[in-house]
């Protein structure tokens, strides 16, 4: 619970997060560039899955094999995805090779080579990807929920839809791309063995660029509750519902994630042990927070064979519901421990580490430190949280499932 | 990091790793059972047992056990494979006499008739969530194709009527015969005190008696069968390959996972090459899984249907190619980079040590430090790429085809 927090602004408004693990070898890091799926232009649903793609194949001098046996060369293990706000790209590596990786990144984020026969085959891959979330009903069944439950363009799915991925065009796509680095609301985080002041002059040497303003969200449209079926042959009807939930921001944060534990924290908690445990309904349930800057919810899948689906439906709901009617202290006791032991455990990893500080500047504006995190936990009472649950009762679900028969509310 | 060692008289060996610097503590019970130890009546036992050792002792019901894990704040779980059955908690330092105490406990479970009875439908539940995921099923199916009658293609699952007609008496006699202490490794990594863990051992686990267990450790090159699947119902096929490779008894291990690596990582392989940059295959991966005696390289792929046949006519030219021509001293010097910067990321935190530290004492009896590992992977030649291409020869391969396509 020792580590260091370091912070600095370079003057295009980029701003470089850093927090020291003692004893690590390696060294994660991760871009937040602000082109998430909310972001992009109409019609675009899942450019954000083709340039995480593109970008990679070939960027400054580098052709598109130069470039990824770079990165091999140097034992990155590179990851890039897109989420509502974001285009995240992040490595974890031997923290000897962190310069030479940076270089690589600068390249591939500011003056990637963007070839139309590149775009082609990138965007060919994200078209099979989505294919491939039908052979997957879990994920799809999430993937459509949160469609449903955010409110427009937050919901928009960041694997795409079929009809816009199909008719993507590349000048547009490329568009996208060169506006994606707005310096000032790009976020950089490394965590575990790395030289703050080293990376600060390298990442200032190679970013100092200045690009046009970034992209820009559409005004958000509600959608309310919702409840749909897709049907599918399958051997279980998967379900996902989500209920609203106040945002990270917000003061009750630390009892939403009480409430949320005792609902779904561990084997001991509500729903393992009402669905799977007492009645055998399910292999898989389970329940977590969502929060992106201004929405949040908790979310909640089960898959079950066709004739309990309606009866596992029904024994979560009422689960969510009874909550604010009573915990003991010994559920908020388990709860408490849980979330520290996760906490610190999460100090032990560097790319756990530099995804959550990057993660609470953009959400919060700065970033927590471990011992805080741990005072506020530690600070929860059984009051505390029903409290927060009386004002905030789990009433209005969004559904969504898929499979050989549907359930009613 | 210090290496401990001790040996209870009922022959339960208890190994430690301990690192006074890490902020937390793992600790898990790896017992030498699976699948392949499993009779075709009893399929699927191994892993319903698993399920069981968390409902509890006589002196502990299902629900006392989880509160009691949470309690700890332990992040804990339990796996079945082919051939070994794990269960692994990671906790604050604090906790980790408690929580391995209460594995101990669980060691010595009741299986009572009613627990069992509703887990059977949990059971069951978890076979339907599998049969709704085509990228393990075509694993599973392509086990049993390539191992034939091997006991390794034996499914850790088992099947709907397999689970169905098991009785709670038959799971009792698989449990005397395989929870043996003779049979189990105790095994520790992170901030804790063996000296303590050992007591607690002697304390708890001493009475345990010593049940002679056995296993066939043949080798098995594989049916080399192929066979297609069709469900209308899926959008992609999903193929499965399977080769021969080598055992985890083997030192050549090493560098039958780094030739895996170089075929079939996802970035920058001779798959990637051939079939992902290309847009043919949205997924080309390869790997060795080193098993008890026997061993196998597993490819997955995950295409159109309709190019099925074009990403296989590709994946044969890349083993043809290979066979020809080897592979170069940059392609190789590349995947241990990989490697060792996997293993030194892994190896990071103490829950990540715990797995290769058992595993490599339940194979072989012997202690493998991190810096052995980056050793033995630095280690690895051209030369023994080559010989082990020329002895396995991954172009000759078990196949099996999932999806929408029917041949």
């Amino acid at each position: 619970m020792n580590n260091t927090l370091d912070i600095y602004h370079l003057k295009n408004g980029m701003v470089l997060l850093g927090e020291r693990i003692e004893n690590v070898h390696s060294a994660s890091f991760q871009f937040l560039l602000p082109a998430g799926a909310s972001l992009l232009p109409d019609r675009c649903c899942g450019a954000g899955s083709v340039i995480s793609d593109w970008l990679f194949r070939g960027a400054g001098n580098h052709s598109s094999r130069e470039l990824i046996e770079a990165f091999d060369r140097l034992g990155v293990h590179r990851h890039a995805s897109a989420s509502a706000h974001h285009l995240s790209l992040s490595a974890s590596l031997e923290a000897g090779n962190l310069p030479s990786a940076l270089e690589l990144y600068a390249d591939v984020i500011g003056n990637p080579q963007l070839a139309p026969e590149q775009f082609e085959l990138s965007r060919q891959l994200a078209v099979s990807e989505l294919q491939g979330l039908d052979d997957d009903p879990r994920h799809k069944t999430m993937v459509l929920l949160y469609e449903q439950f955010y409110p427009d363009p937050f919901g928009r799915p960041a694997i795409g839809k079929l009809d816009q991925l199909g008719a993507l065009p590349f000048e547009k796509t490329a568009g996208i791309v060169k506006k994606m680095f707005a310096p000032s609301k790009t976020i950089f985080s490394i965590c575990g063995n790395y030289d703050f002041d080293a990376v600060c002059k390298q990442i200032e040497k190679l970013f100092d660029l200045q690009t046009e303003q970034g992209l820009t969200e559409e005004q958000p449209v509600l959608k309310g509750k919702n409840c749909s079926h897709f049907p599918s042959e399958g051997a279980q009807v998967h379900i996902g519902l989500m209920t609203p939930a106040p945002t990270v921001a917000s003061d009750s944060y630390y009892e939403i994630a009480a409430a949320v534990s005792v609902l779904s924290g561990s084997m001991s908690s509500r729903l393992f042990t009402e669905v799977r445990e007492k009645r055998g309904l399910c292999y898989a349930v389970g329940a977590s927070y969502k929060t992106m800057k201004d929405y949040a919810g908790i979310s909640c899948y089960a898959g079950t064979t066709p004739e309990k689906a309606q009866q596992t439906l029904d024994v979560i709901l009422e689960q969510f519901r009874v909550l604010k009617d009573g915990i003991s202290a010994d559920e908020l006791q388990r709860a408490k421990v849980g979330l520290k032991t996760s906490l610190i455990m999460q100090g032990e990893s560097t790319s756990a580490r530099s995804s959550s500080i990057a993660a609470d500047h953009f959400l919060l504006g700065r970033v927590r430190e471990l011992a805080e995190i741990r005072e506020k936990i530690e600070a929860l009472s059984v009051d505390s949280v029903l409290n927060f649950l009386r004002k905030h009762p789990f009433e209005e679900f969004t559904i969504v499932t898929i499979g050989p028969n549907a359930v009613t509310v | 990091m210090n290496f401990e060692y001790q040996k209870l008289d009922n022959g339960l060996t208890i190994i430690g790793e301990v690192n006074p610097l890490a902020q937390s503590a793992a600790v898990g019970f790896f017992v030498r059972t699976g699948a392949r130890d499993e009779t075709p009546e009893i399929s699927g036992v191994s892993h319903y047992l698993e399920h069981m050792l968390f409902k509890g002792t006589d002196a502990l019901s299902a629900l006392e056990v989880n509160a009691a894990f949470d309690r700890l704040g332990a992040k804990f779980n339990a796996f079945t494979s082919e051939e070994n059955t794990v269960y692994y908690a990671a906790v604050l330092p604090e906790y980790l006499m408690d929580v391995a105490g209460l594995w101990m406990q669980l060691m010595r479970p009741s299986l009572r008739d009613d627990d069992f009875d509703i887990e059977k439908n949990v059971i069951l539940e978890e076979i339907a969530m599998y049969k709704d995921l085509p990228q393990f099923e075509v694993m599973d199916q392509a086990r049993a194709l390539h191992f034939g009658s091997h006991p390794c293609g034996s499914s850790v699952l088992g099947t709907n009527e397999s689970v169905s007609s098991l009785t709670a008496e038959q799971m009792r006699s698989y449990f005397s015969k395989r929870y043996a202490p003779n049979n189990m490794v105790l095994a520790c990594s992170g901030n804790f005190d063996f000296e303590a863990l050992c007591q607690l051992a002697e304390k708890q686990c001493a009475a345990w008696n010593t049940v002679d267990t056995t296993r066939e450790l043949d080798d098995f090159r594989g049916t080399f069968e192929s066979k297609h699947i069709q469900n209308p119902n899926l959008m992609r096929q999903h193929i499965c390959l399977l080769s021969p490779a080598l055992s985890m008894q083997d030192p050549r291990r090493f560098a039958a996972s780094l030739l895996g690596m170089i075929l079939g990582d996802d970035s920058g392989s001779r798959y990637y090459w051939g079939l992902t940059e290309p847009a043919l295959a949205e997924i080309a991966a390869m790997q060795c899984e080193s098993m008890d005696g026997t061993g196998a390289f597993y490819s997955y792929l995950c295409c159109d249907p309709d190019k099925a046949s074009a990403v296989l006519e590709v994946v044969r030219n890349i083993f043809a190619e290979l066979k020809k021509t080897g592979v170069s001293e940059s392609e190789l010097e590349t995947a241990k980079n990989k490697m060792l910067s996997a293993v030194t990321i892994k190896c990071e935190q103490p829950m990540g040590r715990l797995v290769s530290l058992g595993f490599n004492w339940i194979y072989n009896s012997q202690y493998q430090s991190v810096q052995q590992d980056v050793d033995a992977i630095k280690a690895v030649s051209i030369t023994d790429i080559s010989n082990l291409i020329q002895q396995l020869n991954p172009s000759k391969f078990t196949m099996l085809s999932l999806g929408p396509n029917p041949e």
